[in-house]
């Protein structure tokens, strides 16, 4: 027996049955595997995921487990879990050098949830441990100090502003310079500017993801953020009846123009679900999600249920994922952002072996 | 020129040839020199262009000769931007406007 000592290119091959769902490579191609270490048959390595979120991260443990202990003679497989997000390469100008991923969330229509959507996608992807930002950019109504229950104001830091912890993410909001007696009534450079500061002058630090709650529509802030900064891809959040539909579809068509990739649509307002016979009632219809999905052939992310409490947590500032984590919406958050964080991960994937832009002039 | 997916829509680098030429090598495999003095006649931006009507309003006695781009940024995933030697910069050439150019420029339609 101890003449056939397990080696190294031994466990990686056994290793190679083992398959990312979503990314469709073997975990070893990936490059997952990290400091494989062999002694007396007692075998460890580290799996370093593509994000903290991945929603199938305890299967690929177990699977890659299974698959080093079919070995003969491995007496103890120990296998730890990491994750390093992977960047979305920029193209060259980029002006905020530690942000992996801008992940824009837009809406065609108003009043569809996306600022309760985009700040409890945030509180998600923090509590899996990874570092995330938010950026509210809906200078007509920026409602994120409130959902997050913010009162600070940003302190300037050595280079710029800083941005406001709340609830593990990094923050940054219109309604910070704007009083809650004001109204926004700017022209397009002034939104533009603002937006570049955001982006420029403010210090994020290393961040995983920057989420970008966008105004409603497809105006002036969209596009310079658009034109600014590569962006990883674009979320849609839209309610189910073909009134919203419609419209989140003219917020497709401005991003495709824009060459920036749609990640995928979420639902929000998709049902009511009685406490007590558990019965759902779809009060502004069904399937609007999905034909969004057919037609421009993007993942629905998430479907995320109609509650008091969802409102409830919002205006208290302590969002539902946290306050009343394990219910029927905060699990339909939670499950949304890994689907996110995995959509993330394949793009990424796929734009690392796609290559870059080069510009030398 | 054959573009036939999005995906081959992409450059894959943008360099100099000499003093003045844009070279894009194109996914495809194509390569397309873009003489400077055509890129800066042919800027998109709407003070080059009527933005209501589409007539071009920049005429060939208004550029210099020598005319060239000068640097070259990035316009998200979509396009570039070119800084050329008179100054104006305003316009953004994304990869559908330089690959139509390019099938002029080649005589491929």
């Amino acid at each position: 027996m101890n003449d056939s000592q397990i080696n190294q290119e031994q466990i990686l091959d056994a290793l190679r049955v083992v398959i990312d769902p979503d990314l469709h490579r073997d975990i070893v191609a990936l490059g997952f595997v990290k400091e494989l270490k062999v002694r007396n048959n007692r075998v460890s390595f580290h799996l370093e995921l593509t994000t903290p979120a991945c929603p199938v991260k305890d299967e690929l443990r177990e699977q890659a487990e299974d698959a080093v202990r079919k070995l003969p003679g491995i007496e103890a497989v120990e296998v730890t879990l990491s994750a390093q997000v992977r960047s979305h390469g920029p193209t060259g100008q980029n002006i905020i050098p530690g942000i992996k991923n801008v992940i824009p969330v837009g809406s065609g229509k108003g009043g569809v949830g996306k600022s309760t959507v985009s700040a409890n996608l945030a509180v998600a992807l923090a509590e899996t441990g990874a570092s995330v930002g938010l950026m509210d950019a809906d200078v007509y109504g920026p409602s994120i100090p409130t959902i997050l229950g913010i009162n600070d104001q940003p302190r300037s830091g050595g280079k710029g502003m800083l941005p406001v912890e709340a609830h593990g993410v990094k923050v940054i909001s219109a309604g910070f310079f704007v009083k809650p007696d004001q109204a926004v009534v700017w022209r397009g450079p002034m939104l533009a500017k603002m937006i570049e500061q955001f982006l420029g002058q403010v210090e994020w630090g290393e961040l995983d993801y920057l989420v970008v709650d966008l105004p409603p529509g497809t105006g002036d802030v969209q596009l310079t953020l658009c034109q600014r900064i590569p962006l990883t891809g674009a979320l849609i959040v839209t309610t189910p009846q073909p009134v919203a539909v419609n419209i989140a579809e003219k917020a497709i068509i401005m991003f495709n123009q824009l060459k920036c990739p749609l990640l995928g649509v979420v639902e929000n307002m998709s049902y009511w679900e009685s406490r007590t016979t558990g019965e759902r009632e779809f009060i502004f219809g069904s399937g609007g999600a999905d034909r969004i999905a057919e037609k421009w052939e993007v993942p629905v992310l998430g479907k995320i249920p109609l509650a008091t409490t969802v409102r409830e947590s919002s205006d208290s500032g302590t969002p539902i994922v946290l306050d009343e984590a394990g219910s029927p919406a905060a699990v339909a958050f939670v499950d949304t952002a890994k689907s996110l964080a995995a959509q993330i991960s394949i793009r990424n994937i796929r734009a690392e072996s796609e290559g870059l832009v080069s510009i030398n002039f | 020129m054959e573009f036939s997916t999005p995906q081959e829509l992409k450059p894959i680098s943008i360099n100099r040839v000499n003093e003045y030429d844009v070279k894009i090598n194109w996914k495809n495999g194509m390569e397309v020199i873009y003489p400077a003095r055509r890129l800066r006649m042919e800027c998109p931006c709407a003070v080059c262009v009527d933005e209501l009507t589409g007539v071009r309003r920049l005429q060939e006695n208004m550029v210099a000769e020598d005319v060239h781009p000068a640097g070259i940024d990035p316009v998200g995933h979509y396009a570039i931007q070119i800084h050329f030697s008179d100054g104006h910069n305003t316009g953004i050439y994304t990869w559908e406007k330089l690959v139509d150019l390019g099938k002029k420029l080649t005589g491929n339609t």
